[in-house]
């Protein structure tokens, strides 16, 4: 049942851009795949581990600039440069951990906050390196050719099938955590970490793997977001709201599921688009309000409770 | 060292506020364990409602403080008594994710209403020049320090003379103590809640005059909250008091003698290392 259902999945990722030539609608579904890829890469951590950080921007906002700058200043293509993003974000993720998980529970969250917000403000006052609140913007993307086809980088759908790889990417690491020795021992840290510690786990640098683990992915995701919308500033980049939004999809869709993130994205996306054309940043109301509404009448998420009734749990 | 005096004086008078948003977050962590992402929405509302009746029934800030806080006290057991009270049973994770999710609520639907324009409040006596000792000290702050401590002097007195302040501390100290005395903790939470809703709301309706408002204006002041109350020890009045003056003065003295672009990032630079060496507060009286 759950194969035939992954499977079904794959095969709607892959068609699914085919049956549309409406290029809001092909961003829409964009958007859902990179909405999903940062639920998932929150989830391995908020959700397996639950360390809920509410600074996950941080790695989106280094993985884009990484991006940006070594296009712009170094002219390396961007598709290295997401993997650079990527890896640079995971750098930046070390010490983060290694300060941050020196404490627990709602402290560990008020700590990713606090270096959100230091990142931000160095972003947005570094202006030799960032260009500051005027932001960085790709003219041109530079030309692929892929079986002796240019690539149209002005069409939605090579971009779709970068975020569908992407998102697969993420959601097979999350279902290989969650079988592996290593994603017991986050779901162990998450239900009672002086139990975890006590049965020899290191605590610390179990975590510090996940986070830096999610921290890789988020860097992807902050790569493909400037190559895909060519503009960022770090009000874009290193919102606290966007922190927030990641935490949302992954609570909505049901925290420590493979295939909770794609629903958290879709109900995410759905609302955003609602609602947009009604009130402008309006939207936002409705996340909160979904929020408190899931976390108390539904705590395991859409997803959590869907699986339930369908019998797909182990 | 005219500069170091004024900058010192601005820190402290800034800090009182701080101090207040502080005590109301700390008191609530204190007694339910619960941190409220959403307090920076009751400064936030705290600072609308002062702006809205001076600018439409003429009512200064610091009389129609006697209104707002009353009413947010009410706000505030009504938002505990209804919406996290079946909540916090579910675990700190999910009670902290769903302060989350009230004040994203509360700070949109604010935008919803009132846009995000920046809005100021000018009092006509705002301008009057202050100068003891040669010491410009605006005079809307300076008012402000001084309601904080009486306020604050207020609620020592509740918490420190009252049955219901000592109730309150003795289900800090050990809820289930308490209940074991006689002390109706649920009741008891539910007007803790109140009391620091109506203190977030009453440090809004303060800082009106000194500080511009904005519907999202919260997000910034509970992460400056946070700082506060980490460096003071989460759970203790005290050290919220003592965090807030000290973040106050490196604000101050850090846009004189740092960097005006950098002044908000020295704060969390020391919460870190506060978070680092000393996670149970500067005073080693909070709990970590």
């Amino acid at each position: 049942m759950k194969h035939i259902l992954a499977a079904v999945g794959v095969l709607i990722l892959f068609v699914a851009p085919l049956l549309t030539n409406n290029s809001f609608y092909q961003h829409l579904m964009i958007m859902v795949l990179f909405w999903t890829l940062l639920g998932a890469s929150w989830n391995l951590l908020g959700g397996f581990a639950g360390q809920v950080s509410f600074g996950h921007a941080t790695f989106l906002g280094i993985g884009a600039y990484t991006t940006m700058l070594f296009y712009l200043s170094l002219n390396m293509s961007p598709w290295l440069g997401m993997i650079a993003g990527g890896v640079l974000g995971a750098l930046v993720a070390l010490p983060i951990g290694l300060i941050c998980f020196r404490l627990r529970g709602p402290y560990f969250s008020l700590a990713t906050l606090a270096v959100a917000e230091i990142v931000r403000l160095v972003a947005l006052n570094w202006d030799q390196l960032t260009a500051g609140p005027v932001g960085l913007l790709i003219t041109t993307l530079p030309p692929l050719s892929l079986g002796g086809h240019a690539v149209n980088w002005e069409s939605k759908i090579p971009f779709y099938y970068i975020a569908a790889a992407l998102m697969l990417f993420a959601t097979v690491l999350t279902y290989a955590v969650s079988r592996s020795r290593f994603g017991a021992y986050l779901t162990a840290i998450r239900e009672d970490i002086d139990s975890a510690e006590a049965v020899g786990i290191d605590t610390v640098r179990v975590r510090v793997s996940a986070l830096v683990l999610s921290a890789f992915v988020v860097g992807l995701a902050g790569g493909f977001y400037s190559v895909y919308f060519r503009y960022i500033d770090p009000d874009a980049v290193f919102a606290i709201s966007l922190s927030v939004e990641m935490v949302f999809i992954a609570v909505v869709g049901g925290l420590a599921t493979t295939a909770g993130p794609v629903v958290g994205a879709l109900v995410l996306v759905s609302i955003a688009e609602v609602f947009r054309e009604r009130f402008a940043a309006g939207h936002l109301i409705f996340y909160g309000l979904f929020m408190m509404l899931v976390i108390r009448y539904l705590p395991e998420g859409i997803w959590g409770r869907l699986r339930f009734l369908l019998g797909l749990t182990r | 060292m005219e500069i170091f005096v004024q900058s010192v004086v601005s820190g402290v008078l800034t800090g009182s506020l701080y101090a207040m948003i502080a005590i109301g977050l700390t008191i609530v962590f204190g007694v339910m364990r619960i941190i409220n992402l959403a307090h920076g929405e009751m400064v936030m509302l705290g600072m609308f409602g002062a702006y809205w009746s001076y600018t439409l029934w003429g009512i200064d800030p610091f009389v129609s403080i006697l209104i707002w806080s009353p009413l947010m006290f009410l706000v505030g057991m009504a938002i505990h008594r209804f919406l996290l009270r079946d909540v916090i049973p579910k675990g700190e994770l999910n009670t902290l994710l769903y302060t989350a999710g009230l004040s994203l609520f509360v700070a949109n639907l604010a935008l919803f209403f009132w846009t995000g324009d920046y809005r100021t409040l000018n009092l006509p006596y705002a301008q009057w020049p202050v100068r003891p000792f040669g010491i410009a000290v605006p005079i809307a702050l300076a008012i402000a320090f001084c309601m904080a401590i009486a306020i604050t002097t207020a609620l020592y007195l509740l918490l420190s003379r009252t049955d219901i302040g000592r109730a309150i501390r003795a289900t800090a100290q050990n809820s289930q103590s308490a209940a074991l005395m006689g002390v109706n903790v649920k009741r008891i939470d539910t007007i803790t809640f109140g009391v620091g809703t109506a203190l977030a709301a009453a440090a809004g309706v303060l800082l009106v005059p000194s500080l511009y408002l904005y519907p999202t204006v919260g997000e910034i002041l509970i992460t400056k909250c946070f700082v506060i109350v980490v460096l003071g020890g989460l759970g203790s009045v005290p050290g919220a008091i003592a965090g807030a003056i000290l973040l106050g003065l490196v604000e101050s003295l850090g846009a004189v003698y740092v960097s005006v672009a950098y002044k908000d990032t020295i704060g969390f630079v020391l919460f870190l290392l506060v978070l680092l060496f000393r996670p149970s507060g500067l005073f080693g009286v909070g709990r970590s």
